[in-house]
């Protein structure tokens, strides 16, 4: 079905685009400040839900992250900075102490303490609330609250990176009392948390208004509502971006972007995804098993050009396993290399007879998922692959996901959760993890000694090794790394979030006024 | 009316076997078309994770079971729960109702308004300029794809022309382009059917003799024209209001508008099955009354359909 609209918004885009652009002429140019009190997005999807355990979705995080504080936040410019906690040490190997804000109140009146926190983290892997982030502190031991400020959380082993996993999904403070006392179902149609802005109503598939909280510890946010409306359909959402009906839109793919910039009142705004697109490969298929196949595989892939035509030049090509922005991120790497000569000659050591390699794509689940596996179809029968491209749904992947019967290789958007490649390939590419299809004993005693290791020295030793491993067998093979983009209304000053959160405190957003 | 009772009897009981089989339908294919646990859990959650859920949703009793149970509580309009809303399945889609039936009404209430005229019209001076262009414009109408033409309707009466808001619900303006859109096929549809219908029945001897007896003009087309052509376009136009209904999604989607027909489609997406069979059967009830009331009206129409 998405597949019949999109190359029919190809064609009414194309018809469109002889209509619209005369638009910028006929509209008036818009100040750019405005008086306005009311923030409206819009965004490709729904919310799903609203109790923050329970959804990892970027179109859910944009909103639980506003409703509710974790204790540690990782603010736009990729640092952590103090959340509900104001400070934090390493006492010993595995004890961190945690000292807690003073005077936090919920939306519903009730004061903030170390029980809502202690209870918070510990609902996230009770086996009885079945939450979606069972796994986010799976190395957590035990939590204690001494006194109403202060948590004391004990590691199963040294976990250097536990203050950035408190800044992640999983990581959201709920009300230990109202949750208790109201049950799931209830809380999830009313959420309550300590954020900047407080729930006020939602109706399915068409707004949810939310209310600015008067009294939030980071001070009042520069609006008194923010109504975020769904607009599933890519021409319609810029439509309303450009008619100045929403005053911040998501998911802008880079062939609309000329469109945005060159319309007076709006601006394209955009971060560096703090993650990768990845072909996720199924190692246990043949061919696939061969490195050397893998290995050409890459090679075959001119990303110059894919970045260029298909992202408007809106991304970077990577070097390996390790996100751009990531701890440990070897700038000395170059960029993966489009050698097609040596990709045939690695199939023909490899002893590569034409055996069929699938790409199972969904469409517009990754970004340019479809487009982009056509172009590298294109790219790797130029080096004598048989290459097959399947269409999937999106439920067959998630399917196909969880049984990893993928028949190839598939499009991954792995995000770099805790700043650190302990956060996406190790807790990606693991033993047990969700994309485990190719193991190496030394790949993993690497892993497994950097992420319970508190030495940066020997962690960035580790992951260096690491990545060479990565290089010779290719687990993913990593296509780009792409800018995530918004549009926005000249008057509107924000900086995004790499990791896909849509920060508007006031710390990172203001209405431009005069 | 001799011969009404066991004409409603009759129709009012096919009405139900039709229900049924819609929701036998939906239950069946629901279940062969793959699993909805993995979609509800992230994923790297174990095995025994997926069995729990698997157990909790009831999805692991046996199909002959499940059935009975579905049934039982389809009479008590227990839908089930929803498993992505984490609510009873008939309280979700209570909350779109009312846009789609909104939308709906209005799409067919401006496609009949606009188009029964227009086919009469067509019709009376037929093969004149007025003519070639009200048909030629209805061509247009049944062979555009919605979705170009909701988009088309955007970027030019929205965003260039300044008429009417984007997309999304609110007040009556933002009605106008969605029931554009929704009506242009039943719209054309009607008018082609109209002008049709009416030029058949101009043939017709009744219509002569009519005018031989020396009947003013406006009392042919009121009185014997417009009543027998009505048959076959009341007939057509009613199927067509019960797909405006239920099929909205297309529509729906371009303008982000809250119906159920976006519903639907999501939930088939995320295997929601409790969801897609209430909408489905809701979509399917709607259908069912709009067609029945149909065939009374077809009934009161023509006295011949009674006796048989």
């Amino acid at each position: 079905m998405e597949l019949t609209r999109r190359d029919l918004l190809k064609g009414a885009a194309a018809l469109g685009a002889a209509a619209a652009v005369p638009t910028t002429a006929s509209r008036p140019a818009l100040a750019q400040t405005t008086q306005k009190k009311e923030l409206v997005t819009a965004q490709s999807g729904d919310v799903s839900k609203f109790d923050p355990h329970y959804s990892t979705s970027s179109n859910d995080i944009r909103v639980s992250f506003n409703i509710f504080d974790n204790l540690t936040s990782r603010h736009p410019d990729g640092k952590l900075y103090p959340g509900l906690a104001t400070e934090w040490k390493l006492e010993g190997q595995t004890t961190w102490r945690f000292k807690l804000r003073q005077g936090v109140k919920f939306h519903n009146g009730d004061p903030f303490t170390s029980a809502d926190a202690k209870f918070s983290l510990e609902r996230t892997y009770d086996p009885a609330a079945k939450t979606m982030v069972a796994t986010v502190f799976s190395t957590i031991d035990r939590i204690d609250a001494p006194d109403p400020y202060t948590l004391v959380i004990t590691t199963k082993k040294p976990d250097p990176l536990l203050p950035a996993r408190l800044a992640f999904y999983g990581g959201q403070i709920v009300p230990k009392k109202h949750l208790e006392s109201v049950g799931n179902d209830a809380f999830n149609a009313k959420p309550v948390g300590t954020g900047p802005v407080k729930f006020g109503s939602w109706v399915k598939d068409d707004r949810a208004v939310l209310d600015a909280n008067p009294d939030y510890w980071g001070g009042k946010i520069d609006m008194d509502r923010w109504i975020m409306r769904p607009i599933p359909e890519t021409a319609p959402r810029i439509a309303a971006l450009l008619k100045g009906e929403v005053d911040v839109i998501t998911q802008l793919p880079p062939d609309q972007e000329d469109r945005v910039a060159a319309n007076p009142s709006t601006r394209v705004a955009g971060a560096l995804y703090a993650g990768l697109y990845v072909l996720a490969v199924n190692s246990k298929r043949p061919p696939l098993d061969n490195p050397l196949v893998k290995q050409a595989l890459s090679l075959a892939i001119d990303r110059e050009a894919i970045v260029k035509e298909l992202w408007r030049g809106r991304g970077i090509v990577p070097s390996g396993p390790i996100a751009k922005g990531d701890n440990h991120f070897d700038p000395s790497l170059p960029p993966l290399a489009y050698k097609p000569a040596e990709a045939r000659e690695r199939l023909k050591k490899a002893g590569y007879k034409g055996e069929e390699v699938f790409i199972e794509t969904t469409v517009a689940y990754v970004s340019q998922d479809k487009a982009m596996s056509e172009a590298i179809a294109a790219m790797w029968k130029d080096v004598g692959v048989n290459v097959k491209v399947e269409v999937i749904e999106y439920s067959v992947r998630a399917q196909k996901n969880r049984e990893k019967s993928f028949k190839g290789v598939f499009w991954s958007d792995p995000t770099s959760t805790l700043g650190d490649p302990d956060g996406m390939m190790w807790r990606l590419l693991g033993p047990g993890g969700p994309q485990d299809y190719w193991r190496d004993a030394k790949f993993d005693e690497l892993g497994n000694a950097a992420r319970f290791s508190v030495d940066e020295k020997f962690r960035g030793q580790a992951y260096k090794e690491m990545t060479k491993i990565f290089l010779e067998h290719f687990p993913w093979i990593p296509v780009i790394q792409p800018y995530e983009d918004y549009g926005v209304q000249k008057y509107v000053e924000f900086a995004p979030n790499p990791n896909q959160q849509f920060e508007i405190r006031r710390f990172n957003f203001k209405f431009r006024r005069a | 009316m001799r011969g009404f009772v066991p004409f409603l009897a009759q129709r009012l009981f096919r009405a139900f076997i039709a229900l049924w089989l819609v929701s036998t339908v939906v239950f069946v294919v629901m279940r062969l078309s793959g699993d909805p646990v993995p979609l509800l859990l992230p994923p790297d959650a174990p095995t025994s994770e997926i069995l729990r859920v698997r157990r909790e949703l009831g999805l692991d009793r046996p199909l002959p079971v499940q059935y009975m149970v579905f049934l039982s509580n389809l009479a008590h309009g227990d839908f089930g729960r929803s498993i992505h809303y984490r609510e009873p399945a008939l309280s979700v889609v209570r909350g779109y109702l009312a846009a789609t039936v909104e939308l709906g009404l209005t799409a067919f209430v401006l496609a009949a308004v606009v188009a029964v005229p227009i086919g009469l019209l067509s019709a009376m001076r037929r093969n004149t300029v007025l003519d070639h262009a009200a048909m030629s414009l209805a061509l247009v109408g049944q062979s555009a794809p919605t979705f170009f033409l909701g988009i088309l309707f955007i970027l030019l009466l929205s965003l260039k022309a300044d008429l009417f808001p984007t997309s999304g619900r609110g007040d009556w303006r933002n009605l106008v382009l969605p029931a554009l859109t929704l009506g242009a096929f039943t719209m054309a549809s009607i008018a082609r059917l109209t002008r049709s219908a009416v030029l058949e029945v101009l043939r017709a001897d009744y219509i002569r003799t009519a005018r031989a007896k020396g009947v003013a003009e406006a009392w042919v087309v009121a009185k014997h024209t417009l009543k027998n052509a009505a048959i076959p376009v009341v007939t057509i136009t009613g199927l067509q209001f019960g797909t405006l209904l239920g099929g909205a999604v297309v529509t729906e989607t371009v303008f982000s508008w809250p119906g159920i027909g976006r519903l639907a489609v999501q939930s088939i997406y995320n295997r929601d099955y409790a969801v897609v069979q209430c909408t489905v059967f809701l979509a399917a009830v709607m259908f069912v009354i709009i067609n029945f009331v149909v065939d009374l009206v077809y009934g009161l129409l023509d006295p011949r359909v009674r006796a048989g």
